[in-house]
C-alpha cells in the first residue's frame, strides 16, 4: 500500500466515521472504521505505514470529537501493536481470523481510550460501562473488520499495490 | 506523538479545526447523497405499493400522486421554514440558524455537528435552541462547523428554575439508553419545594451562559435523593434530541460585531441589501 493509498482510505474512513453516529447498544461503541485502517496497515503493511496510519487516523478521529490530540493515535497505537505482536500467528486473509483479531484489537484500543479519557476526567465511566463498551466495538469489529480489509484488500489487488505481508 | 500530545490548547484546537472544515463537506454531501437515496427508495416503493394495489392504474395517475406526495412535503418544509423564520423574529437574542449536519460519531459524548462555526459568528459557551426549547450549548467551533453538547450528556449541566414554583435546582444529563427518550435530571430541589409532575422547567440565567426563561421540559417524576435533604426531578425535554434537523444558536452582539470586523471569508454570504450574515436576523 502506498502512502497514497493509506491517505485515501484514511479520508473515506474519516469521512464515514463522521457520518455514521455510535452504535446505539452496549455502551454506544463508535464503529470502528478508521481503526479498521490501521489494523490493515499494521497485519500486512511495514511498521511505518502502520505508525503513520496510527497517528493520522487518531488526528482525524480527536478533530471529529472533543477529546483532546492524540489520545486517539495512543489507543490506535496500543491496537495496532497487540495487531503486529499476533500477526506471525494466524491467517491474516481469513475472514474468521481477521475477524477475532479485530475484536480483540478494537477492545483494547477502547480500553486505552477510556482510561485516558478517565483519567483527565473527560467521561464519567464505571468499569463494568468500560468493559460493556469494549464488548460492544469487539462486537462491531468482528462484524466490520473482516468486510474493510475485504473492500482494501480487493481495491489494492486491482490497482496492483496488493503485495503479500510485507 | 508528543508533540500532538503537548500541543498548546490554540495550536490544537486550530488543527482540530482544520481537519473538521477540511472532512465536513464531504460529511454534508454524503448526508445529502443518503437523503437523495432514500426519498428514491420511499417514491419507488410507493410506485410499487401502487401497482400491487391496483394493476389497472395508468402512469399518469402515478405520475400525479407523486406530484401530490411532493407538494405535500414541500408545503410541509414550508411550514416548518415560517415557523423557524417566526420564531428567530420572537427571540431577543441574535439567532444563528444552522442545520444539524452529523451526529456523536465516538459515542463517548452526546453531541450535534452543526453546518456553520466561527465565519457566521458561532462562539464556544453559547445557548443552542430549536422552536420548542434549550437544546445544549456550543462546544469545539472551527470555522465552518461547530459541535453542541446535548443537554442529555452528563458533563452537560445546566441551572433551571421551575416555572410554576420559582425552584431552582441543576439540570445535568444521564445519557441516552436504547429505545428511551435521552434523560435529563434535576438536582438540589429543596427538600420542601413545591414540585409537581407537569412542572415546566426553564432556564434560570445564573451563570450567563444560557438567556433566561428558556424551556428546557417538563417535570416527569419526582422523588428524594440519596442524601435525603434535596428533591431530584426526572425531565422530559421540550426538544426532542433524536430528530434535530435544525438549531439555532443564540448569539451576543459582540460575536457577530467580531464577525463583522472580521475579513468575511469566500463561502460566507452577505445580504446584499442588509450587509448582514447568511441566516442571522437584522
Amino acid at each position: 500500500m502506498t502512502l497514497l493509498m493509506l491517505l485515501f482510505w484514511l479520508l473515506v474512513g474519516g469521512t464515514l466515521q463522521a457520518a455514521v453516529p455510535a452504535w446505539r447498544h452496549m455502551g454506544q461503541p463508535a464503529f470502528p472504521i478508521l481503526l479498521g485502517v490501521v489494523l490493515y496497515a499494521a497485519l500486512n503493511k511495514k511498521a511505518r505505514y502502520f505508525v503513520a496510519a496510527a497517528i493520522l487516523a487518531g488526528l482525524v478521529e480527536d478533530a471529529l470529537s472533543l477529546a483532546p490530540l492524540g489520545y486517539s493515535s495512543c489507543a490506535h497505537l496500543a491496537a495496532g501493536a497487540l495487531a503486529v505482536l499476533l500477526r506471525k500467528d494466524f491467517f491474516a486473509d481469513r475472514a474468521f481470523t481477521t475477524s477475532w483479531v479485530g475484536a480483540l484489537c478494537a477492545a483494547a484500543a477502547t480500553g486505552t481510550l477510556a482510561l485516558l479519557l478517565r483519567s483527565k476526567g473527560l467521561v464519567a465511566l464505571s468499569g463494568r460501562e468500560m468493559l460493556w463498551r469494549m464488548a460492544g466495538s469487539a462486537v462491531l469489529a468482528a462484524a466490520l473488520i473482516p468486510l474493510l480489509f475485504g473492500l482494501m484488500r480487493g481495491l489494492e489487488r486491482r490497482l496492483g499495490t496488493w503485495e503479500d505481508r510485507a | 506523538m508528543l508533540a500532538m500530545l503537548n500541543l498548546p490548547d490554540a495550536a490544537s484546537r486550530r488543527v482540530k479545526g482544520a481537519v473538521r472544515d477540511g472532512i465536513s463537506p464531504l460529511q454534508a454531501g454524503l448526508r445529502g447523497g443518503v437523503r437523495e437515496t432514500r426519498d428514491v427508495v420511499r417514491y419507488v416503493r410507493g410506485l410499487g405499493d401502487l401497482a400491487l394495489e391496483n394493476r389497472a392504474l395508468s402512469e399518469e395517475i402515478v405520475y400525479l400522486r407523486g406530484e401530490t406526495r411532493m407538494a405535500q412535503e414541500l408545503a410541509r418544509d414550508n411550514q416548518m421554514l415560517r415557523d423557524l423564520l417566526g420564531f428567530a423574529q420572537r427571540f431577543p437574542n441574535k439567532l444563528i440558524s444552522c442545520e444539524v449536519i452529523g451526529r456523536d460519531s465516538t459515542g463517548w459524548w452526546q453531541t450535534v455537528r452543526l453546518d456553520k462555526g466561527a465565519a457566521a459568528g458561532v462562539v464556544e459557551g453559547r445557548a443552542v435552541l430549536t422552536t420548542d426549547g434549550l437544546i445544549g450549548r456550543t462546544m469545539a467551533v472551527s470555522a465552518r462547523t461547530a459541535d453542541v453538547l446535548l443537554l442529555s450528556d452528563p458533563s452537560c449541566k445546566v441551572s433551571v428554575r421551575l416555572k410554576r414554583s420559582g425552584e431552582f435546582g441543576l439540570a445535568e444529563g444521564q445519557g441516552a439508553q436504547p429505545g428511551q427518550a435521552p434523560a435529563v435530571r434535576v438536582d438540589y430541589l429543596l427538600k420542601t419545594a413545591d414540585v409537581q409532575p407537569g412542572d415546566e422547567v426553564v432556564t434560570s440565567g445564573l451563570g450567563g451562559l444560557f438567556p433566561k426563561g428558556l424551556p428546557v421540559g417538563r417535570v416527569a417524576e419526582v422523588a428524594l435523593d440519596a442524601s435525603g435533604l434535596y428533591q431530584t426531578a426526572r425531565i422530559e425535554l421540550a426538544a426532542d434530541l433524536g430528530k434535530l434537523e435544525y438549531a439555532f444558536v443564540a448569539a451576543t452582539e459582540k460575536d457577530l460585531a467580531a464577525v463583522r470586523a472580521a475579513p468575511v471569508p469566500a463561502d460566507v454570504v452577505l445580504d446584499d441589501e442588509t450587509d448582514y450574515l447568511e441566516g442571522e436576523e437584522p
